[in-house]
């Protein structure tokens, strides 16, 4: 018999936009990754979404997490170890969940995602890699969203993910709310970027708890328009940084006349992290927030502010980055690789926007149909 | 004749967004900068296109060849899933179609005129893609059938009234200008966003058509999702306290601020709460608010327009003063003259804002002629002095929103040094500074 993973169109589209966000940065970037790490991510995110059980897919999600760690601990112990820390906790999940420990599955599995995406206070690694191997943490970020997967299908169908529903809801996006504050008084790039991948933790964990009240393909869309928007960000970051060295706020901007397209590309990817109509995370923004309602309508109000203050931090960036008196440079806008990288991401945010149906009808209907099967096969 | 409506609709909207994506790719992924005729040529054919979409949606709406048609019209689902739906649903009504048709129209006029003005501007290109966002993001507002379409087609215009602001980005006030537009479009923008969710989970559907049965949820709820549209539509049109944002975006270009501020965007607001009326109509509390705040508004800035000196700031409380008095009669209830008063108001500031660059070569021409003084000057001049400083100050409106919004400041910063802190305890490489 065919295993459903493999006959469902969900995991082979998840496997396209994991594949691109992976694909992406080695494409941009100057800088050299490690090719069999790279093949290694790539073999474990097969595994992962396809696996028949639960364990062995937590089992790949773990090596995968591994795998990034090696290649972060050179630039990023800090980061490294929290890679180090989520594998540990995910095994412990694979461990659980082949012991029928469910509830506990689920909580570690929670606790690894939370590590993964950076969600406070938990974030420290996540922090790391985003100041000092900021391509390892893109590069990390389509494991995460198989992870979700994994998460969706095996562990949060049950009785226990329901109980624990209402707290990570709550927890979530109290979290959410604490990174969007932040990101109004950073002073540099980076920390914008830190705090908004922070938030968009915040709001993944509030999907998830929200996901066991059958919002399955909710959740599965916020973690791949967060790795997509996040992911596309940056590389845009990297790119800038590698022009002009690290950027603070105080310096001067107007480097949109010296670099258009990148500025147009951060302006796409940032304008995305915070729900621009037309692309996914406009539609993953109210999927959510429409989810969240059922559980707690206290919840929903938290995630709209917070969008919306991330939303005027990273203009607020945007303007002090990019706009001013026109910066001299004689660095190239970005490079045709750089924009091939960048706008491959952009058209899965754009197809993802428009026809959102495409990924969310075949995930919904294989988390919501799988979690039986998956349960009683384990 | 039906498929000939969905058609037009559908080009309506989707024309100028295709223009976009066409010259935003060029831009994007071309060795060279596009040139200034491409943008004008893409940008200005899907404007045209959309002017004639609408031009057809009105024949059909008002029944040429043909019995009228009416009401929704359905695209599909945007997004179905389970009881969860986004769908793309246009509504053919009088509103809509009077707006969809203005809008177009004025946009279309907007950028064959800025051909010619924003000729060998640096930023040219840029212009005519933000104009066809906006385009795209007016004709959803007009048209949309459902207020998650609606809430697209509002934050397209958000984002591109921003950049328009921002637009002579060299100097620092307008980029300054650019984001406090923003933050107050966006913060606002909450109140829609939180009513949208409130009403489709309330009322099963976030349709216009279902916004009749406001009145069966009870006074409570409604007044609630009145109040948050109330607020929107108030961030979005300038109105009390969030009106300082308005005489700041005069810093961008001309055409841009007819179009916006003179015309169309400013209006938007107004129009969300012709759209949801029914829902204002069951709150008594909701309908006082928006007269009050609507003649305070026309007050100030009646106030202000008498001390202004420079053409556009004067031309921006004027319009302010019409749109808050568009607003008050929103709210009590005289749908069809706040309809008619927003058009022509949107028709005659358009032109006065497009003229304006030709104010001070008239002013000199025809020379300037002595003010007398006011009745309160004459009877209480002190009043009448602090009646002038005041407005002079424009009641010094953002340094009190700034001073309001200072603890969220304070804590946000608290937090980021607590962070900070944690992330060093746990960090074994340690925090840049």
């Amino acid at each position: 018999m065919i295993p459903a993973a493999l006959t469902n169109p969900a995991p082979w589209e998840v496997l396209a936009c994991c594949l691109a966000l992976l694909i992406a940065p080695t494409v941009a970037s100057q800088q050299r990754s490690n090719r069999w790490i790279l093949v290694g991510v790539i073999a474990m995110l097969v595994a992962t979404l396809f696996a028949p059980t639960g364990p062995l897919a937590y089992v790949a999600a773990a090596v995968a997490s591994l795998l990034h760690a090696a290649a972060a601990v050179s630039r990023s112990r800090t980061g490294a170890a929290s890679l180090v820390i989520a594998a540990g906790l995910i095994a412990g999940a694979a461990v659980a969940l082949r012991l029928d420990y469910l509830t506990t599955a689920f909580v570690l599995s929670c606790l690894a995602l939370a590590v993964r995406t950076g969600v406070m206070p938990l974030h420290a690694g996540v922090a790391s890699l985003c100041d000092r191997a900021m391509v390892v943490h893109v590069q990390q970020l389509p494991s995460a969203i198989a992870l979700v997967f994994v998460h969706l299908r095996f562990v949060d169908h049950h009785a226990g993910a329901l109980a624990l529903a209402p707290t990570i809801v709550r927890i979530g996006a109290v979290l959410t709310i604490v990174p969007a504050l932040m990101a109004l008084v950073q002073r540099d790039l980076r920390g914008l970027y830190r705090s908004s991948t922070a938030m968009h933790g915040g709001m993944l964990l509030a999907a998830l708890g929200a996901a066991s009240l059958d919002n399955y393909a909710a959740a599965l869309l916020v973690a791949v328009t967060m790795g997509l928007a996040l992911g596309g960000l940056g590389l845009m970051l990297t790119s800038l940084e590698e022009r002009v060295g690290p950027v603070q706020y105080s310096g001067p901007g107007g480097r949109i006349q010296a670099f258009p397209r990148l500025a147009a590309a951060f302006v796409i990817f940032g304008a995305a992290g915070v729900g621009l109509p037309g692309t996914a995370g406009f539609v993953a923004d109210d999927l959510l927030l429409h989810t969240l309602w059922l559980e707690s309508p206290a919840s929903t109000v938290t995630v709209i502010v917070s969008s919306a203050l991330l939303a005027v931090s990273t203009l607020i960036c945007f303007a002090r980055v990019f706009l001013g008196p026109a910066a001299r440079s004689v660095a190239p806008d970005l490079r045709t690789r750089e924009a091939l990288g960048g706008a491959l991401l952009i058209v899965l945010l754009l197809v993802l926007g428009v026809v959102p149906g495409t990924l969310l009808g075949p995930a919904d209907a294989f988390l919501s149909d799988v979690g039986g099967t998956a349960l009683s096969g384990r | 004749m039906s498929e000939l409506l969905a058609f037009a609709l559908a080009v309506t909207v989707l024309a100028p967004l295709a223009s976009v994506t066409v010259v935003g790719f060029r831009v994007l992924l071309g060795t060279r900068p596009a040139s200034e005729s491409f943008a004008a040529v893409v940008i200005g054919a899907g404007l045209v296109l959309s002017m004639i979409g609408g031009m057809t949606t009105l024949a059909c709406f008002a029944g040429l060849g043909g019995a009228p048609l009416r009401g929704e019209v359905e695209f599909g689902d945007w997004l179905r899933l389970n009881d969860f739906e986004i769908p793309a649903v246009l509504l053919v009504d009088f509103i809509s179609v009077t707006l969809s048709l203005l809008a177009a129209v004025l946009t279309a006029l907007v950028a064959r005129f800025s051909r010619t003005y924003l000729h060998k501007e640096p930023g040219f290109v840029r212009f005519f893609v933000l104009l066809g966002i906006f385009a795209t993001g007016t004709q959803l507002i007009a048209l949309a059938g459902a207020l998650e379409l609606f809430f697209a087609g509002w934050e397209m215009v958000g984002i591109s009234s921003a950049l328009f602001i921002g637009f002579f980005h060299e100097r620092a006030e307008p980029v300054r200008s650019a984001v406090r537009a923003f933050a107050t479009y966006r913060l606002s923008d909450t109140g829609l966003l939180i009513a949208t969710v409130t009403t489709f989970e309330l009322l099963g559907s976030a349709r216009f058509s279902v916004m009749e049965q406001a009145a069966t949820l009870g006074p409570g709820a409604t007044t609630a999702i009145a109040l948050l549209f109330l607020l929107s539509a108030m961030g979005k049109s300038a109105q009390l306290p969030f009106s300082g944002w308005l005489p700041r975006a005069m810093e961008g270009p001309t055409p841009s601020s007819a179009l916006f501020y003179g015309a169309v965007s400013i209006h938007a607001g107004l129009f969300l709460l012709l759209r949801v009326w029914p829902v204002l109509e069951a709150s008594l509390v909701a309908r006082v608010a928006g007269v009050i705040v609507g003649l305070a508004t026309a007050l100030y800035a009646a106030g202000v327009v008498r001390v202004h000196t420079d053409a556009k700031g004067t031309l921006a409380h004027a319009t302010l003063a019409q749109v808050g008095l568009i607003l008050a009669e929103i709210c009590l209830g005289w749908i069809e003259l706040a309809l008619v008063h927003l058009v022509c108001h949107a028709l005659l500031r358009l032109g006065q804002y497009l003229k304006a660059p030709n104010l001070i070569h008239d002013s000199h021409r025809m020379g300037h002629e002595h003010r007398h003084p006011s009745l309160l000057e004459r009877r209480a001049p002190q009043l009448a002095g602090r009646l002038y400083a005041a407005s002079l100050h424009r009641l010094r409106l953002d340094d009190r929103i700034d001073v309001a919004f200072s603890p969220v400041l304070r804590l946000a910063a608290m937090l980021d040094r607590a962070d900070r802190r944690l992330r060093g305890s746990l960090s074994l490489d340690g925090v840049p500074e």
